[in-house]
């Protein structure tokens, strides 16, 4: 099995390239460099391709991963080169592993992910303000968001509280002379629960009375981290 | 705010913003300050119908091959992305830099159909740019359009600084690296429209003037300025062998509506069916290399990973070395796992033995435009399929496994009657009964679609002098129809009428049509081409409000002598030929192919035709 992960950075406009049309952009690059992709066996074969989690439109990341299988081994500095040349603008190339240790997907085994959520405001607020808000917003006994249900389509509540791991934060200054508030955050992120930092935005943003609009709230995924400890 | 930022929150709140962050592989970046000319190609429709059209990729190379000029693309924002441009004040802006457009040196429009023009002076009004060249002074970028629709430029003669006429891979640069040269040594505008004006194929309508009779027609053309060449002779380049091809062309992110290799085989067509405007105005028919096709198909494929592959001319089959290359280019196919399609192929033994092997695993459908019912009209359009061309090319089709035929029918030609109509029914119905035959009375799931286009009378055809039916009379010829394909496994379409008339107000328009499209963008018409977006009422009180009477421009036939909007240019077919063609519409009597011998048209005056008389 000539299984790898590559991980690439998303920076810049390219964060509003969706995840499917990502995937086609990898689909496109194996093809013009050459490196076969396995496809898997059955009615309707598909290369064996697939991102360890999807990120939201428009959000960056430094710690994408797209984890795939050729048909021959290649050296992993060879596709890194080759795959690198084929990109778009912001999307960047940063390792390639060849990573054979597990038969599960990545997607499976992915636990947890860290995101950075920079909120412009317009009011003043201190450093013990901002930690002594994040520690009541987290302490609550729940935190109710509302979440899409996948099979309905309808809003319903969830209580999320659980799934937020831990958050810190950091009042930073803006150019304007405003203020953002830098939130850190680690969250469920996986098939056993998964947690979207919109809804942690959303619930946070009422509690501490924020109403910068969503559009100019920034996100960025930091890390990912996987059950057994696999680093890439 | 500055504006990158602001469009960084607009794209939060678009569908689809990946249409507008350029970026994408191949997509060209240039350091602006080396350059001499800033050109926006400008694509009247949403990035993934433009990103699909091959023009801009040829001429997006074209350009940016050269030093001196550097070509952005910028298309027409969706709904949403416009009214938060508007609402923002965010003016409209090029992918590649994300420069308003109203900063660059010059602009230049596509025109490929007539319901775009709407979306031109919306996207002039989006990049706060004055729509009317009458307002615009010196400082304002060029505004210059190209294209088909270009052949009649008169309607947007208030809008468009210059016209580029014919093939535009040289006089596009050369234009640029003029208007570059002579703003960098100070001259005028003006001084560069007295020296652009000598380039074949540039028309500048404020060099010319037009007079008018009392009862509308035109009484004369006249130049405003001496050296102004009347016509104006369209750009030929004489052979396409030689002419940049794009082998790297740019990836669209999002996907576009056409999302594969094309190459061009060859250029214009020698069929002369009488009511095709392309088959005329791309004359002489000019091919590329079979090698040189092969080539950059295979190179094309290399360079973006697309896994389809498609051929692109006015008629496929037409091709001199189309079974070698046909061949060759299955076989490489199949070894890159790469599909291949092959539009507007004519359908003979050779093209079944071809699609057959290409469509072994998906027999999707069988695609055939007999246009006409009956074979008195197609001999008067001069469509050189017989009756027996149609039953035996399907009755093989049905035979090899094809379960879905489409057919496509043009309605309101000239000479139509109602028993031209009954033919369409009759094929349609023949074809239902030849499944039977062939396959059993239960017949398999088996369809006929039959799809039914309104007759839009073009400039530059034989056809440039009829009158088109009335929306009234096309409504009933598509009831008529209708009643009468009430057959069970046919599927009848057809097309809006009130989009056919406004097209063809405009494909024959004269300047005084700049009002009305100019109302039409006032009362909030745009993206016309698209059904939920096009804006009957906002038409029809433009046309009130600027007194354009729709049926002089469509439903008037007009006589041999009447000077045209588009007489300003030489198309290069001369208009005896046309009017001869007409005659012998009339007469019933076909034209041959000019690969059987010349049949005086005029373009040889300008260009030498390769194909001349080859099957003679």
């Amino acid at each position: 099995m000539n299984r790898y992960v590559i991980k690439f950075e998303k920076n810049g406009y390219v964060k509003y390239t969706s995840h499917l049309d990502l995937l086609r952009i990898f689909k496109r690059s194996f093809k013009k460099t050459g490196f076969a992709l396995q496809y898997s066996q059955g009615f309707n074969p598909h290369p064996k391709m697939g991102f360890a989690q999807p990120l939201s439109l428009g959000y960056s990341s430094r710690c994408e991963l797209i984890e795939f299988e050729t048909i021959k081994f290649h050296e992993p500095e060879d596709i890194l080169n080759k795959m690198s040349i084929a990109m778009p603008e912001g999307l960047k190339l940063v390792s390639c592993t060849a990573f054979n240790t597990s038969t599960k997907s990545l997607a499976a085994e992915a636990d947890s992910a860290v995101y950075q959520v920079w909120i412009p405001i317009s009011h003043d607020i201190s450093q013990e303000e901002l930690e002594t808000m994040i520690k009541d917003y987290v302490n609550q006994p729940e935190i109710v968001a509302m979440k899409r249900q996948k099979k309905t389509k309808k809003l319903a509540p969830v209580n999320i509280q659980k799934q937020i791991r831990n958050i810190k934060g950091k009042v930073e200054a803006a150019e304007d002379g405003n203020h953002i508030l830098c939130l850190t955050m680690l969250l469920d992120c996986g098939s056993a629960s998964n947690l979207s930092p919109e809804l942690v935005i959303s619930t946070f943003c009422s509690f501490a009375g924020i109403d910068t609009p969503r559009y100019e709230i920034e996100v960025e995924r930091f890390q990912l981290n996987f059950v057994n400890n696999l680093q890439f | 705010m500055r504006e990158i930022d602001k469009l960084n929150q607009l794209l939060k709140r678009v569908e689809k913003p990946g249409r507008y962050i350029g970026g994408e592989i191949h997509s060209v970046k240039k350091d602006i300050d080396s350059v001499q000319s800033r050109f926006a190609f400008a694509f009247p429709d949403v990035y993934e119908i433009g990103m699909s059209y091959l023009g801009l990729q040829i001429l997006y190379k074209a350009l940016n091959d050269r030093h001196s000029i550097y070509c952005e693309r910028v298309f027409a924002p969706a709904s949403d992305m416009e009214n938060l441009m508007r609402e923002e004040g965010l003016p409209l802006f090029t992918l590649e830099t994300k420069t308003p457009v109203k900063e660059l040196d010059a602009v230049g429009f596509t025109l490929q159909y007539e319901m775009s023009y709407t979306n031109i002076l919306n996207m002039l009004d989006l990049a706060q740019i004055p729509l009317l060249v009458s307002e615009r002074g010196e400082d304002w970028p060029l505004i210059m359009a190209g294209g088909p629709c270009a052949f009649n430029p008169e309607p947007l003669a208030d809008f468009i600084d210059v016209f580029l006429i014919g093939d535009g891979e040289e006089t596009l640069p050369a234009v640029l690296e003029l208007y570059g040269q002579m703003k960098r040594e100070g001259k005028s505008r003006q001084d560069f429209y007295h020296e652009a004006c000598k380039i074949d194929g540039v028309y500048i309508p404020s060099l010319y003037d037009v007079e008018y009779k009392e009862d509308g027609t035109i009484k004369k053309l006249c130049k405003l300025y001496d050296d102004a060449p009347l016509p104006v002779r369209r750009a030929i380049c004489p052979d396409i062998e030689t002419l940049p091809f794009p082998i790297n062309p740019v990836i669209p992110t999002v996907e576009a509506v056409h999302d594969r290799s094309v190459v061009e085989m060859f250029r214009g067509c020698s069929r002369g069916c009488r009511f095709c405007q392309a088959g005329m105005i791309y004359r002489p028919v000019r091919e590329r290399k079979k090698d040189t096709v092969f080539h950059l198909a295979m190179e094309q494929l290399r360079n973006t990973g697309n896994d389809e592959l498609s051929l692109l001319s006015l008629s496929t089959s037409d091709y001199s070395q189309f079974e070698p290359l046909a061949m060759e280019l299955m076989e490489a196919c199949k070894k890159e796992n790469v599909s291949l399609s092959l539009p507007s192929l004519r359908i003979d033994q050779f093209a079944f033995k071809v699609l057959n092997k290409i469509q072994e695993y998906r027999k999707s459908g069988l695609t055939y435009a007999p246009e006409a019912g009956t074979q008195r009209l197609r001999d008067v359009i001069n469509k050189g399929v017989t009756e027996s061309d149609i039953y035996t090319s399907i009755e093989q089709a049905i035979d090899l496994g094809w379960n879905h035929i489409k057919l496509y029918f043009m309605i309101g030609l000239p000479t139509e009657t109602d028993q031209d109509l009954d033919g369409i029914a009759e094929i349609a119905k023949n074809i239902i009964e030849l499944n039977y035959k062939l396959n059993g009375r239960k017949g398999g799931r088996f369809r006929v679609t039959v799809s039914v286009s309104n007759f839009v009378p073009k400039a530059d055809t034989p056809f440039q002098w009829e009158g088109q039916n009335s929306a009234k009379e096309f409504a009933r010829k598509h009831d008529y129809l209708s009643a009468r394909l009430k057959t069970k496994g046919i599927t009848f379409n057809y097309h809006d009428n009130a989009t056919s008339v406004y097209e063809a107000v405009f494909a024959r328009g004269d300047r005084r049509c700049g009002k009305l499209l100019l109302a039409a963008f006032q009362n909030g018409c745009k993206f016309d081409g698209w059904s939920e977006h096009f804006n009957q009422a906002g038409w029809e009180k433009a046309f009130v409000d600027s007194q354009i009477d729709p049926a002089f421009y469509t439903e008037r036939k007009r006589s041999f002598d009447e000077i045209f909007p588009w007489d300003m240019i030489d198309c290069g077919i001369s208009k005896d030929f046309l009017q001869k063609e007409a005659e012998r519409a009339y007469e019933e009597v076909t034209t041959k192919d000019c690969r059987h011998g010349c049949v005086a048209c005029g373009i040889n005056r300008y260009a030498n035709c390769q194909m001349e008389g080859i099957y003679e």
